[in-house]
């Protein structure tokens, strides 16, 4: 059992185990949904809320569910695909019954969330790391913060990115690549920070 | 009407059919599963205690080594894999599983002792969830490297084996990891008291 | 009966077929190559080519899986009623994950170790989505098979060539056999580490769109 405090685990998920940046998960979204910064500011908070209730639904179900019916080494994948997916839809209906103006603002993020790796990928983790359940909560929680950060900079930076003479080859996808791994280089630097690492 | 017996048969045959896919799969893997388990445990044992295997043997051979050179014993309530040396009484080399929690995941490990029991012959720490580059350094060659020699108790007699930060400078310390404080921490606490119960155990049989 | 068909496949007559499948197998390896041109798949592309051993691995892994979610998917195209479909393709490609990630755990743990969970995001994995989604869904299982196993060769081979770039710059070895020794070369541990990841697949993207965009001027 992990002994470390669920502050440390989100922190750290924010910078030096960026779950982008360290793990290179929820790539689909963060590429397609860069380009402009209100869009990543929508998309990082939907993310948020959903990786972090998803990652403690889905530690419930894992722990209080299949652990004690003895299923959980083949059948978790499908159980958490099915919580995150109900979750998201459910979400979308609440939200389209009581707030119709922020579900047209939210307009097709929430669908896409549903498919986002990281949201899956954070629940993995969990289970791997053998985290408690504080601990899943702030690993959930960081972890969505550390991928909004992401999208949130890649999207400043691709704003900015329009007055530069990059080469033909690079357009589109390539030179995003390249700006990611300078920022991954850049966040592994956190490491430094003793308290952190 | 129809429509919907029909998605709802369809639904119920295709998760049948899933669900049966996956048991079966499961219910073929789990002795292999369970073999590879038992196989990499004894490869682990014999690595830390270094005795001579070849690394391509097949797990049955790796059993066979394992039962010929290796004896499991319980003493205060430690588990211990000893290796037989020449002198039926006294063991070559004493393996001592120890696990604690990292920064990120369990991590769980071997540390063997020459038949002084005091000087260390290898470490392995073969399970971490550390961060690559940085805490998943514990696993690398190097820093398992540097414990072979080293001893576990300072020059004055108190148990301890160190992980520090910087430069290593008595016989019972070892280097630590930049910019992996935080793991090192840990393994140092869990050696600590790792050796701690070994000192403690050895003290108790007047071994 | 069931109301609710999906696009018809057609009839799959021989010539037909047969031009369907070439045009299925070049599609999918290399002018719509699934990582540099449809841009999926990104997130294993990254997170398993540190090594060449796991690069080979994963690819086959998508292979497997792509073919037969793309067979079956294509069997039952007639049969599934609009309203489950993207749930029983998610089930389906599920299945075929989990059944690959238990023979993997049971005859080669040491590549499941090393994998980790990506074996299992392997059902998140855009390609096999998008593939059930744009092929299976409105084609005959022949041409399916071969879509599915070329998109998956096409995925592998980009994924062989990045994990070659990575693990030789990175560790100066090449699976797992010492190619460039420490006296002649200094590894490069940002390589296998995660900057080094997303440097090289861009650079790897943007030479394929040279690649494409230049194709009279290379000379055989």
């Amino acid at each position: 059992m992990n002994g470390t405090s669920a502050l440390i685990i989100l922190v750290a998920a924010i910078f030096t185990n960026n779950i982008l940046l360290s793990n290179f998960l929820g790539m689909c979204s963060f590429l397609v949904c860069s380009r402009q910064v209100a869009t990543a500011l929508g998309l990082g908070a939907a993310v948020i809320f959903v990786m972090t209730c998803t990652t403690i639904i889905n530690y419930a179900a894992y722990h209080w569910v299949l652990k004690p019916l003895g299923v959980h080494d083949h059948l978790y994948f499908i159980v958490f695909i099915a919580v995150i997916a109900a979750f998201v839809q459910f979400i979308e209906m609440f939200i389209e019954r009581f707030s119709p103006s922020l579900y047209h603002a939210l307009g097709i993020f929430l669908p896409l969330i549903t498919v986002n790796c990281a949201i899956l990928g954070a629940a993995l983790f969990m289970i791997i790391r053998n985290c408690s359940f504080v601990q899943s909560a702030g690993y959930g929680f960081g972890a969505g913060v550390g991928w909004s950060l992401a999208i949130l900079l890649m999207s400043g930076l691709r704003q900015k990115l329009g007055y530069s003479n990059v080469p033909k080859a690079f357009h589109g996808v390539a030179i995003i690549m390249i700006i990611t791994g300078v920022m991954a280089a850049a966040f592994m630097g956190f490491a430094g920070m003793v308290s952190i690492q | 009407m129809k429509d919907n017996a029909y998605t709802v048969f369809y639904s119920l045959v295709l998760g049948v059919v899933c669900a049966a896919l996956l048991t079966a799969a499961s219910i073929v893997a789990e002795p292999y599963k369970k073999a590879n388990a038992r196989a990499a445990e004894e490869r682990n044992i014999l690595g830390v205690l270094e005795v001579p295997f070849d690394q391509n043997a097949s797990a049955a051979q790796l059993s066979k080594t394992f039962e010929k050179n290796v004896r499991a014993v319980e003493r205060g309530g430690q588990k211990l894999y000893e290796y037989a040396g020449d002198d039926p009484s006294r063991p070559q080399a004493v393996a001592v599983p120890f696990a604690g929690p990292g920064l990120w995941g369990p991590v769980k490990g071997f540390l063997a002792l020459e038949s002084d029991m005091k000087t260390v012959r290898s470490v392995s720490f073969y399970e971490q969830e550390e961060t690559p580059g940085l805490g998943g350094e514990i696993g690398s060659a190097w820093f398992q490297g540097q414990f072979k020699g080293k001893v576990i108790t300072d020059p004055s007699g108190q148990p301890g084996l160190h992980v520090v930060r910087g430069k290593a400078a008595a016989s019972n310390e070892v280097d630590g990891i930049t910019g992996a404080t935080m793991t090192c921490d840990k393994v140092n606490a869990m050696l600590d008291k790792l050796v701690k119960k070994i000192i403690e155990e050895q003290n108790n049989h007047g071994n | 009966m069931a109301t609710d068909i999906a696009a018809v496949g057609g009839a799959c007559g021989a010539g037909q077929c047969a031009g369907k499948c070439k045009k299925a197998l070049k599609d999918g390896s290399w002018s719509d190559n699934p990582v540099c041109m449809q841009i999926l798949g990104i997130c294993s592309s990254l997170a398993v080519t540190n090594r060449l051993e796991n690069a080979l691995v994963m690819g086959g892994a998508l292979i497997f899986t792509t073919t037969l979610s793309n067979l079956l998917i294509s069997l039952l195209r007639n049969a599934t009623p609009r309203r489950v479909r993207m749930i029983a393709e998610v089930a389906i490609i599920a299945t075929f994950v989990i059944v690959f990630d238990q023979f993997l755990k049971a005859f080669s743990p040491q590549m499941s170790k090393q994998l980790g969970p990506y074996v299992g995001l392997i059902i998140t994995n855009c390609i096999l989505m998008g593939r059930a989604e744009a092929y299976a869904l409105q084609n005959s299982p022949l041409p399916s098979i071969v879509d599915g196993a070329a998109n998956g060769l096409g995925y592998a081979a980009v994924l062989a060539i990045i994990a070659t770039i990575r693990e030789l710059a990175g560790t100066g070895k090449l699976l797992g056999f010492v190619v460039l020794s420490s006296d002649v070369y200094t590894p490069n541990q940002a390589m296998v580490l995660a900057p080094g990841a997303f440097i090289i697949l861009g650079c790897i993207i943007a030479a394929y769109t040279a690649l494409k965009t230049k194709p009279k001027e290379k000379k055989a």
